[in-house]
């Protein structure tokens, strides 16, 4: 039998902390949150039975009751405009949504209300909602369990957009968006549930805005968020076998962007494909491909790539879910042929 | 007057119902002077919009719509909050924010309540807990929210929101009737019914003008008044109020009114044929402010002299509000992005460690593996 582990100083490196899954992240980051601050609340359909929000609340309600763990009726706008006057009257809530697409009766609350809440008081009053909604894929989850509508809400101003790849950053992220002074739409794949990596036990911040460079290379610059940086890393290791280098970065959150990483790489590498869980027009790879272009035009040796869903809605047979997501050794021979100028 | 709605309201004719108990004297007498407050600012405003076009912004006047307003004005604590809908002065005056920052707001101007950011119809005023919005029933449903962090912090503050009867078409404002009904939350949800929603009128837009009806069988307490009797909307939602604050739930207030100007600005609407002229001349002789004055002075409580002297600051007062408002200065071109989003992070400052997150960065290989 192993020794006890002790537990890891928080200057300990990363390899020394316990393993979490993604789903126990954000967990971990509720709890602590909650721990932290009484001002803190949980708000979702279900998120007080034991199952929890795919795990993601599970224990919560056993620790701090059905007041701040609370069951809310199907009205998921009432539930966002209850986010926003409980946040301006001090509290720090957090509102779950099992997907997304429910989350959409809450729009105008989120665009005529929270996202300017902000801006139309000059400053004077604030609205700190964190808002997590869940985007499904696989097992025919078809077309109203699946969209990932991030590129939305990044257009708004006001709002912040997180998509946390890994389990590090899913806690890390979680925590700055409860203890910020900002609304934040936190977008989680389902998929990404179950990954697992080094997590501090202790409540950390993890910034907006701060992309991370997940692989170095030289050839080629992948730009992914959310559940295309995994698929970025694999396809990036499929790559290395043909002797191509990729560089991957993960820009952790969509809003505010951090270009600046962005750039530098692909100053390096002359070439970009941004990899963008949604469809493609008008989106997150439009954005920061253009913005590059504005920036940078002379340093791409190759025309941008944008790699994303067709402009379809999702299919619920498995058959058709094959053809509509990216796949990965297809996407790997596009970009042998950027990179080779085929 | 049987079921109240406002076919019996008209049929019904002069009001003569308004009445000043005793030891109603200071309630009937600062409520009266909150109304004529409110009408000669209302009146002056609408005078300087047009020609002069300095105010240009939508402006939805209140004119005929003073009693809740003031009722609230009596009513409600500083720590109290109060979400208005977009015909929002008289809210905004009842939570005592200052004159002078409103008149600079509607001119845009860097002294308004909101720099000019927000105008009439989104105008705030934070320090005091007032807000409001334009699109419906947004901020009554945002009132739920306030009210439900007074009730986890066992607080005894209340939230007020304030709407019209067209904020019931919408689905949110059920949605928020049913969660403070089974919350049991410290609100008060004032509806004034003035008929219609620019032009359409309620029974138009909905099959039954019985929203108080309606919401009782959400299971909450529930009432529809004559709402230009300033003393009975005064006591209606003083115990509402008090019930909020004692923990006893919510309460939903109808109270039937009437908007004497054109939806929004100075100018009539009545030539798009939406109203018959006999209607409005009805409610002008039930006007709140005539309806409160012929009863303090049936009981001696307003003299001629005392009512000009008043009239007199009033007028004092709205000179040096325009005067202000016209003579600040436009604000200065922004920063767009720090007015958007916070520059600061003071929580997350106190209470998260920030560490290297270099290393977390560099070993993914679990992510790698087992992505799908």
């Amino acid at each position: 039998m192993l020794p006890k582990r002790k537990t890891p100083s928080r200057d300990a490196p990363g390899a020394a902390h316990p393993e979490a899954s993604y789903a126990d992240a954000l967990r971990q980051g509720l709890e602590q949150a909650m721990d932290l601050s009484d001002r803190v609340v949980v708000v979702g359909q279900l998120v007080d039975y034991a199952p929890g929000v795919f795990g993601s609340t599970t224990g919560l309600v056993e620790r701090f009751g059905t007041e701040r763990v609370r069951d809310f009726p199907v009205s998921e706008s009432a539930m966002t405009a209850l986010g926003i006057g409980a946040a301006v009257a001090g509290m720090r809530p957090v509102l779950v949504h099992h997907r997304l697409d429910f989350m959409l009766y809450s729009i105008d609350a989120i665009v005529n209300w929270l996202s300017l809440w902000r801006f139309k008081s000059n400053g004077a009053s604030s609205a700190p909602v964190t808002i997590r909604a869940i985007v499904g894929r696989g097992w025919g989850q078809g077309p109203q369990h699946s969209k990932s509508l991030h590129a939305w809400f990044a257009h708004v101003p006001g709002l912040k957009v997180a998509m946390p790849a890994t389990a590090f950053d899913a806690k890390g992220l979680l925590l700055e968006s409860i203890f910020g002074e900002d609304p934040v739409i936190m977008i989680e794949h389902r998929s990404l549930f179950g990954l697992k990596d080094r997590v501090p036990e202790f409540p950390y911040r993890v910034r907006f805005g701060q992309a991370a460079v997940r692989r170095a290379g030289a050839d080629l610059t992948l730009v992914g968020a959310g559940v295309m940086v995994p698929f970025a890393l694999r396809v990036a290791a499929q790559l290395a076998e043909h002797r191509v280098e990729a560089e991957v970065i993960d820009l952790r959150t969509i809003s505010p962007l951090d270009l600046e990483t962005v750039l530098s790489s692909v100053e390096k590498t002359g070439r970009l494909a941004v990899l963008d869980p949604t469809w493609g027009s008008f989106g997150m790879a439009a954005e920061v491909i253009s913005r590059v272009a504005e920036r940078r035009r002379g340093s791409l040796r190759a025309d941008p790539v944008r790699i994303a869903h067709p402009d379809s809605h999702t299919p619920m047979s498995s058959a058709l879910e094959a053809v509509y997501y990216p796949e990965q050794s297809s996407v790997v021979e596009r970009l042998r042929a950027l990179v080779s100028g085929r | 007057m049987g079921t109240l709605t406002h076919e019996a309201i008209l049929k019904a004719g002069l009001y003569e119902s308004l009445s000043i108990a005793d030891g109603e004297a200071g309630t009937a007498k600062s409520l009266h002077r909150f109304m004529l407050r409110l009408r000669q600012c209302e009146e002056a405003l609408a005078r300087e919009y047009h020609p002069a076009d300095q105010m240009r912004c939508p402006v939805h006047f209140c004119v005929g719509q003073e009693a809740v307003p003031a009722a609230l004005s009596l009513l409600l604590r500083d720590s109290d909050y109060l979400y208005s809908h977009h015909r929002s002065h008289g809210y905004y005056l009842a939570k005592h924010a200052p004159m002078p920052a409103l008149f600079a707001e509607l001119y845009g101007k860097q002294t308004g309540a909101n720099a000019g950011l927000a105008g009439s119809q989104d105008i705030s005023f934070p320090s005091r807990h007032f807000f409001s919005g334009a699109i419906l029933a947004g901020a009554t449903a945002i009132s739920l929210g306030s009210a439900f962090a007074f009730q986890l912090r066992g607080t005894d503050q209340v939230a007020v929101a304030g709407f019209g009867e067209s904020a019931t078409d919408e689905g949110i404002f059920w949605e928020t009737v049913n969660y403070a009904a089974l919350a049991k939350l410290p609100l008060v949800l004032v509806c004034e019914n003035n008929n219609y929603s620019v032009f359409s009128p309620q029974l138009k837009r909905q099959s039954l003008d019985n929203i108080s009806e309606r919401v009782r069988t959400f299971g909450i307490t529930s009432a529809a008044i004559f709402g230009n009797d300033a003393m009975l909307v005064h006591r209606t939602l003083r115990d509402a109020i008090a019930r909020a604050r004692g923990g006893e739930g919510p309460t939903f207030v109808e109270a039937y009114t009437y908007r004497w100007s054109g939806h929004y600005g100075p100018a009539s609407d009545d030539l798009v044929g939406y109203r018959a002229p006999e209607e409005l001349e009805a409610w002008k002789r039930n006007c709140p402010i005539k309806l409160i004055e012929k009863a303090l002075r049936a009981k001696s409580l307003l003299a001629d002299a005392e009512n000009e002297r008043l009239l007199r600051e009033i007028s004092m007062e709205i000179e040096e509000c325009f005067r202000f408002a016209k003579s600040s200065p436009f604000p200065p071109t922004p920063d767009w992005t720090a007015l958007n989003l916070s520059s600061a992070t003071p929580e997350a400052d106190r209470l998260l460690a920030d560490i290297d997150l270099g290393d977390f960065d560099a070993h993914q290989e679990s992510t790698q593996a087992k992505g799908y």
